[in-house]
């Protein structure tokens, strides 16, 4: 099993940016800058395994939150768009218990608190026809300069649907990862799907099979009878 | 280092002006017409108006703690403190402390001791004017001023239980003082002056400095990291981390931040704080104050609650209150009402969990859950809005209080509710967990089951059902705490007995069952009857032992 992995050091945190976390540094108000470009950093990076360092990005939040005056919003923004397409979905919430009713109420950060809604009820479709709701004009600047946003995604929900399904309808795919035919065909065989037809097997993650779990007895709980039985 | 100690001298000069700003305000009126000979006889006057017990408590207290006797301190304060405070000052405060500086040859450092207890004792039975709460803030500066900013370490040694309430106390008034501000419909213009004026006091940059800087002066990190890998823990104690007073204060403070970092919503932190406190080790340091021992587990809980670690929280809330019920007996009255408030607390909040993530639990736990909270978890089980109303009730009863950090916008009309936003950012998650539970009511009837048909039973389009059912699959799924010195870390585990597949427009289900745990009920049993025949055996002894006695002395020992 995997382990949750946001609050170990990502490979990619500097030595300087791992002493402010672990120090009283982490209060120092001009170090706002330090995280701020470390994020930039995080949001430039594609790579969806070595590009979010939650501790990093909640360290600046609570530097915001000590100095409302030096607080960014489109940070904010970022950050949270980063927390959504972490692999680990506890994320986004630990993001958002550092922020306030007055931040929510931004457009950009209530359409991402929208979509968040979406993809936890698992509406993935809904999912994508509002995030590229051409009525919306402020469509573009919701994930804007984060790299890889859509593939990030995409690996999310893929991960939800093999959880689940062990046959599904290449066209109910299609639609939830928000891809054409002939990508979802080229995913499938990266993968190692067997497609037949207009159906797609998945591999067994882990059989689903009944079984009775049985009682197991620890040595501790056996001490004081094998003293007293000593005794005798 | 972040300038610690530049930071609490400054601080100190801030206070001073402080003091004297406000100080006119009501020492004019006081002093302004008496003079010398009168005021000496206004201090007698106050002297003997201190009742011969309490006067007689003072005496031995100053003198304990002058020759440092800890047993006699503890019994001075644990016992005698609140018996004469119940007796005498019920309804009032304790003599002014510019009466009892008399009767102690006006003894600097006693007389903060005393002025900590003074102002405690208002909060804790009378309402805290605005200047009693700048008052006692500058009271604890000057305390730990003495402690942190002398040139060596100080004589001055304290039991553990004073040391634990002093720095509890320090949070707490912190955070009476910004629900007190932020409640502004509530103050009056010259308050919100006086406010405006001194907004360092009580600020939350200066509450963390001091328990970082104590934290820091003791070594404790390093003295606990030492004991965690067998090494020698005086070795890196240092001069301050050496002496008991810095070693406790040092170790409470951690725990103090815990519950500070909780109030600001920052759970992470708090449990990244505690990185080096051994949970589970029933050897640990903070065993040894009963409610620094609640506290830890109830913040602890509390966090793993918010960050959607539901079996993590049980499994916190379980330890914590089958200790509380065990030794219940074993400790003073006080201690245990407090205790038994927060343990009353976490039953809710326990329910909260049960209910979201169901699991066996203790079964005296169990029971007492069962009887209190029975039908507020069975209205959560059933899902639905009226669930989300008693998760709401039950968390409200019993979460901490939250804080913002600065001060409100004295002049705006709405201020943030810190309490109501935590609680919705919980409920967006819990309110996923529900779906679980009802899921997985029909599921368990079945071992395949198409669709269609579950979406007539719930009545609920069948795309939807589809994302409902992928919904419980990751809700299944828990990262859970399996050892070791890091509370964040853990591993993904699944938390259903009740696992299904979809293939195509059909469910296959599996359900893992508990077999009957019989061997627990055995040992449990086996180990009763053990101590049964112990106790017989003592007696018969005893019995025996006076058999030759006088009838009289036999009967009473039997």
């Amino acid at each position: 099993m995997s382990v949750s992995s946001s609050f170990v050091r990502p490979t990619t945190r500097p030595d300087e940016i791992h002493r402010l976390l672990t120090d009283v540094e982490r209060y120092n108000p001009s170090n706002t800058v330090l995280l701020e470009d470390y994020l930039a950093r995080q949001c430039a990076n594609p790579d969806s395994t070595s590009n979010h360092d939650l501790m990093a990005n909640l360290a600046l939040l609570k530097l915001y939150q000590f100095n409302p005056e030096m607080l960014d919003l489109d940070v904010i923004r970022r950050i949270l768009a980063k927390a959504l397409i972490s692999a680990i979905p506890a994320d986004f919430n630990l993001c958002l218990y550092l922020l306030t009713d007055e931040v929510c109420k931004d457009a950009s950060i209530a359409k991402l608190l929208a979509l968040r809604e979406s993809l936890e009820r698992a509406q993935f479709v809904k999912f994508w026809r509002d995030m590229y709701d051409p009525e919306d004009e402020e469509e573009e600047s919701v994930v804007d300069g984060i790299a890889g946003f859509d593939n990030g995604l995409r690996k999310l929900i893929l991960a939800e649907i093999t959880a689940t399904y062990q046959k599904i309808p290449l066209r109910d795919v299609q639609d939830m990862v928000n891809l054409d035919e002939e990508a979802v065909l080229r995913l499938a065989k990266e993968n190692g799907w067997t497609v037949d037809g207009p159906v797609i097997s998945l591999p067994l993650k882990a059989e689903v099979k009944a079984s009775v779990i049985s009682e197991s007895v620890k040595f501790e709980q056996l001490t004081k009878m094998l003293s007293a039985a000593n005794d005798i | 280092m972040y300038q610690v100690t530049y930071e609490v001298e400054e601080f100190a000069g801030n206070i001073d002006v402080v003091a004297d700003s406000y100080a006119n305000v009501d020492e004019i009126e006081d002093v302004g017409d008496l003079d010398d000979e009168e005021l000496l006889m206004q201090a007698q006057a106050g002297v003997q108006s201190i009742p011969e017990q309490v006067r007689s408590f003072l005496g031995h207290l100053y003198a304990n703690l002058q020759s440092d006797k800890q047993r006699d301190l503890a019994y001075n304060y644990e016992i005698q403190f609140p018996k004469l405070s119940d007796k005498y000052y019920a309804k009032s405060s304790w003599p002014e402390p510019q009466y009892v500086a008399a009767l102690v040859n006006d003894d600097g450092l006693f007389l903060i001791l005393y002025r900590e207890l003074y102002y405690r004792h208002i909060y804790s039975r009378l309402h805290p004017s605005l200047e009693t709460r700048f008052r006692s803030f500058e009271n604890y500066c000057d305390l730990f001023n003495h402690i942190l900013n002398s040139d060596g370490p100080t004589d001055l040694e304290l039991p553990n239980q004073w040391l634990w309430d002093i720095v509890d106390e320090f949070i707490y008034q912190f955070q009476s003082f910004c629900t007190h501000r932020s409640r502004l419909n509530k103050r009056s213009e010259e308050e919100i002056a006086l406010l405006k004026e001194n907004s360092q006091v009580w600020s939350t940059y200066s509450v963390l400095n001091v328990l970082y800087s104590l934290i820091q002066k003791s070594n404790i990190g390093e003295q606990l990291r030492a004991q965690q890998q067998g090494a020698d823990a005086a070795k890196v104690a240092g001069e301050f981390g050496a002496r008991p007073l810095y070693k406790m204060l040092g170790y409470f403070s951690i725990v103090g931040l815990v519950r500070v970092h909780c109030m600001l919503g920052d759970y992470t932190l708090a449990l990244q704080t505690l990185e080096n406190v051994e949970l589970g080790n029933a050897r640990a340091l903070y065993t040894r104050v009963m409610a620094c021992h609640v506290s830890v587990y109830y913040y602890v809980g509390f966090a793993y609650l918010m960050m959607g670690r539901y079996a993590d929280a049980t499994q916190a809330f379980v330890h914590i209150l089958t200790f509380v019920s065990r030794t219940r007996q074993y400790h003073q009255r006080q201690q245990v009402d407090a205790a038994s408030k927060k343990a009353e607390q976490m039953y809710a909040l326990l329910a909260v969990a049960v209910s979201l993530s169901p699991v066996r639990v203790d079964e005296n736990i169990h029971a007492y859950l069962r009887e209190k909270y029975g039908d507020q978890q069975h209205r959560i089980q059933r899902g639905g809005e009226e669930a989300l109303d008693v998760i709401s009730e039950l968390y409200l009863f019993a979460c901490p209080k939250f804080i913002t950090p600065n001060p409100p916008n004295y002049d705006a009309a709405e201020v943030a509710e810190p309490q109501a936003y935590q609680l919705r950012t919980f409920l967006r998650e819990a309110r996923l967990q529900l779906v679980v539970p009802t899921l997985r009511s029909f599921l368990k009837l079945y071992t395949t089951m198409g669709i269609d048909r579950l979406s007539s039973f719930l009545e609920m389009e069948p795309a939807e059902l589809k994302n409902q059912l992928m919904v419980y699959k990751q809700r299944c799924r828990q990262v859970k705490w399996v050892g070791g010195s890091d509370l964040l870390s853990g591993e993904l585990v699944p938390s259903t007995d009740l696992d299904f597949a979809l293939q195509m427009d059909m469910i296959f289900i599996a359900e893992s069952r508990v077999g009957r745990r019989y061997a627990d009920w055995f040992i449990r049993n086996a180990n009763k009857v053990h101590d049964l025949v112990v106790t017989l055996e003592n007696r018969q002894d005893a019995v025996a032992a006076n058999a030759g006695k006088p009838l009289a002395e036999a009967e009473v020992v039997a």
